[in-house]
């Protein structure tokens, strides 16, 4: 079936069952990849995969259902499906099908082109061979990776709205396995490009921090100042955006409820939402319910200017969307969610910013977030590796220890970012960045 | 699901560039999910997969491509996409599939899309208002009912063409006290694989006080005080702790590229002699349970630790090539989009030779983890952390004030060695385990243990 048929044969079917207002989301994806093992691409893979989903207005409330079968029986189910879920919803929640909004401005994503097979391996088995050529130390277990996709999206309704998207990601990662006199350790990188110059880095930096853990001595429980690094604060910003969601603070999920206008975080943070950030390979300028997107401040030097809204969240609040209704594959219900979300970085780097610790820990590795950290209260104790700081300077690795805290608290109290920001890879429009950040007197757990 | 002739010109066609096997997987799936906040149901989640991926491999090479172009011309494209990634040639192949009846070991009483939306909902709404009417410091409640009706072919190269359907139930409940100025939570969420008949065991309204009695428990606890102490894990989801620790460091996914703490390893005193650790996938209905694996083969009960010695790894059809050793039935993904590997299936600490009392009343001061909370691995060095969601302090045998934010790190092969009780109570506890085949249900379970020495992460 061809987009224009289905698209036909769910509206036909919507008209007939006397449904006013109603959406389609569809969704196709492609992606390609391949894996390497010691000298050889041992998998490769590619896949399409393409959905759709039907939502709409009945009585007042709002039902949707999903398929990946393009048949008219199917399509002509999928109304079906909806209109008796939209029945079965208890809650008042405003309903709404958009009109669309008076503007949506352009993206202004790089340009994408889908790479061949050929390319995808060969880059693969290149990164591979450059990551063993490191150190004698690499061993068996070390990977390297290079993978693509592009993803179209379609979203129209009974208002006449039309709008689509179109973009891609790519990206390799290096996972670097050393044995040194019987010690193995490993490090995961990975970056958003494919091509083998902008990649060069890549295996000396996940060899290097690999070889660096061994040898990794443990730390005495105590206090200690606390840098995190920008991957790091990443993890964090992850597991804690949430808190932002105007879902979260309405349903009172969220620490920052009725927190907007009041200071939130130290005088050193500003986090900004950009759903058209330069550069970025996922950029969208409507978001799952057809709002216009914008950037926004969303915390100005510590004080809390938004939550992030949708349009029923924004509704029942008396607010306009901030446009952050995310939907980025076709079987999913709109949910709140940043886009391009980073703390701005800071004028010292982290050398410097090292410099102002006499004792703490520079810590690059927390592992379990989404088990040991808790979006609702705040509280995190997560299993960590990095390294000792003495005297201003980086120095040994330690490993095996928690650090813990409350994440809303620690916001209060960062006292420096650093000018290094960077920015991990899309998880649907999702874009996470952040420098590395300097708290004192964090819990650690060693020994 | 598909015609057997088409199935074995698709196969021919994967295999034409050299391949020396190819399988077909296809999935059916109906996913459906209620969900309850604030006092109502506010959404229902309603999809359906549709989907094949196809793969070959020569030697230990593997091709993988899915499509939900299910159409003749569909399956042939993805076909040809895989055999144009291995090589070039045009081998004539020819490939004879022979269907197989599969045992059905797990029936399903009550069908969940025989039964109205209405009446999921009555069951979801009875659990969590139970939940909220527990105490008035419950703040908020939420749940959700899921049902998954999951149905799958699997043929290949060798003849073998095989289908099955697999149907699982589950419900959570999340509670959340509050005292005004800082919130707590707890949870419930048990499953089956099985249908609505489900909570013929579980009684709806016991799952929705356990959340909330939960979420008291850590409103009025004082923060767990970090160090090196003795541990007692409960019964249950506290089985967590083998599946992270252990269990992934024994599948072939690691084990085969040399990527595990347990390679190498096999007939080796692993663990402490107390501990019998078994992964069975044949255990009626359970959770983690299949009748055939995602390589069309039957679920076995494997012994994996014998009295402390390491007798087998859990072994995909690649694990196997790689290991040069048998497959185990372990193999499993979420779906057609995923490249199946070994994952585990239900998988327990078998009952020991203590007695649970003197478990609790050997510790003269440690830490009693009532229900641990998720937990991650990396299998290169057996490094675990596991977060303690429920927890008590233990003070000269007995079991005294609840402690929050608590987490257990350390190492599997530690752990292993330092396990030094195992109690007689086992039970099993319900999870999603993520891997690179994707998210698959997997059952937990452990008696009482005691761990003589373990970091303990708090504050």
């Amino acid at each position: 079936m061809d987009f224009e048929k289905i698209k036909k044969c769910l509206f036909d079917a919507a008209n007939e069952a006397g449904i006013e207002e109603y959406e389609i989301f569809y969704t196709a994806d492609s992606s390609i990849s391949a894996e390497t093992l010691k000298d050889e691409v041992s998998a490769f893979s590619c896949g399409v995969c393409a959905g759709i989903s039907f939502r709409c207005i009945v009585d007042g409330r709002i039902g949707m259902a999903s398929s990946e079968l393009f048949t008219e029986d199917e399509m002509k189910n999928l109304v079906f499906r909806a209109i008796s879920n939209a029945k079965n919803i208890e809650s008042d929640d405003p309903a709404i099908i958009f009109k669309g909004s008076e503007k949506y401005e352009r993206t202004s994503m790089p340009e994408f082109t889908m790479p061949d097979a050929a390319k995808i391996k060969n880059n693969a088995l290149e990164l591979q061979k450059m990551t063993y050529a490191e150190s004698e130390y690499v061993t068996e277990g070390t990977q390297s990776c290079v993978f693509a996709g592009s993803s179209t999206m379609r979203l129209m309704n009974s208002h006449g709205l039309e709008l689509s998207n179109d973009y891609g990601i790519h990206g390799a990662y290096v996972q670097a396995v050393v044995n040194r006199d019987g010690e193995a350790e490993d490090e995961f990188e990975l970056k958003g490009e494919i091509e083998l110059e902008a990649l060069s880095e890549l295996p000396k930096k996940a060899v290097n921090n690999a070889l660096s853990k061994l040898g990794a001595s443990k730390i005495p429980s105590g206090k200690y100042d606390v840098i995190f690094s920008a991957k790091q604060t990443r993890s964090l910003l992850a597991v804690f955006s949430s808190a932002f969601s105007a879902r979260s603070a309405q349903l009172g999920l969220s620490l920052l409820a009725g927190k907007e206008g009041q200071r939130i975080a130290a005088d050193c943070i500003t986090i900004v939402d950009d759903p058209m950030r330069e550069g970025c390979m996922v950029q969208t300028s409507f978001d799952g319910e057809g709002v216009a997107t914008y950037k926004k401040t969303v915390v100005e030097k510590g004080i809390l200017n938004t939550l992030l809204y949708d349009m029923t969240t924004a509704k029942k609040a008396g607010v306009e969307s901030t446009a952050n209704g995310q939907r980025s594959n076709y079987s999913e219900a709109v949910s709140i969610a940043p886009y391009s979300f980073y703390i701005l970085g800071g004028e010292k780097t982290l050398e410097q910013m090292c410099m102002g610790v006499s004792d703490g820990v520079y810590i690059t590795a927390m592992k379990g977030l989404h088990a040991g950290a808790d979006a609702v209260t705040g509280d995190f104790s997560i299993d960590s590796e990095g390294f000792r700081i003495r005297d201003g300077k980086i120095c040994e690795a330690v490993k095996s220890f928690t650090v813990a805290g409350n994440f809303f608290e620690m916001m209060k109290n960062i006292e420096a970012v650093s000018s290094e920001l960077s920015f991990g890879l899309p998880s649907g429009f999702t874009v996470l960045g952040a420098p590395d950040i300097l708290v004192r007197k964090m819990s650690v757990a060693g020994e | 699901m598909f015609d057997k002739k088409l199935l074995e010109e698709v196969l021919a066609t994967a295999m034409r560039s050299g391949a020396d096997f190819a399988e077909i997987y296809a999935e059916r799936t109906r996913n459906n999910s209620i969900r309850f906040v604030d006092g109502k149901i506010d959404r229902i989640n309603d999809n359906f997969l549709s989907g094949v991926g196809i793969r070959a491999f020569m030697g230990t090479r593997t091709i993988y491509a899915s499509t939900t172009d299910i159409s003749r011309e569909g399956l042939l494209r993805c076909a040809a996409s895989v055999s144009d990634a291995m090589g070039e040639g045009k081998a004539q192949i020819s490939i004879v599939l022979t269907p197989q009846k599969v045992v059905d070991i797990h029936p399903v009483k009550i069908d969940p899309s025989s039964v109205e939306t209405k009446r999921k909902g009555d069951i979801l709404k009875q659990a969590c208002f139970s939940a909220k009417e527990y105490n008035e410091a419950i703040s908020q409640v939420q749940g959700t009912l899921a049902d998954v009706d999951h149905s799958i072919m699997v043929a290949n190269s060798e003849g073998l063409l095989v289908e099955d359907r697999h149907v699982r139930t589950r419900i959570a409940v999340n509670a959340v006290a509050s005292d005004g100025n800082e919130n707590q939570s707890g949870s419930c969420s048990p499953g089956r694989g099985m249908g609505l008949e489900m909570f013929e065991i579980f009684d709806p309204s016991e799952i929705g006080i356990h959340a909330a009695k939960q979420a008291m428990v850590n409103l009025g606890a004082g923060y767990c005080k970090a160090g090196q102490m003795t541990v007692a894990i409960e019964n249950g989801f506290g089985g967590v702790i083998f599946h992270e620790a252990c269990g992934h460091s024994l599948e072939a996914t690691q084990v085969g590229v040399g990527m595990s703490e347990m390679c190498g390893k096999l007939g080796q005193k692993i663990a402490n002699e107390k501990i019998t650790a078994i992964d069975d996938g044949t255990i009626p209905n359970a959770w983690g349970s299949v009748n055939i694996d995602d390589e069309g083969n039957p679920t076995q009960r494997n012994v994996l630790i014998e009295n402390g010695v390491l007798k087998k790894y859990m072994i995909d059809r690649l694990g196997s090539r790689r290991m040069g050793m048998p497959m185990t039935g372990n193999s499993r993904r979420q779906g057609y989009t995923f490249e199946p590997t070994s994952r585990m299936t239900n998988t327990f600490i078998d009952n020991g030779p203590d007695k649970n009392e003197d478990i609790i009343s050997s510790i003269e001061y440690g830490l009693y983890a009532k229900e641990m909370g998720g937990g991650s691995v990396n299998p290169l060095t057996g490094a675990f952390n596991f977060a303690v969601r429920e927890g008590y302090m233990i003070r000269n045998g007995k079991i005294c004030e609840a402690v929050r934010g608590a987490s257990l790190i350390g190492t599997g092969s530690q752990i292993l060695q330092d396990i030094d009780m195992v109690g007689q109570n086992l039970a099993t506890g319900q999870g999603v385990c993520g891997s690179s085949s994707g998210s698959v249900p997997t059952d937990v379970g452990q008696p009482l243990i005691r761990v003589k020495s373990i970091t303990v992460g708090g504050r």
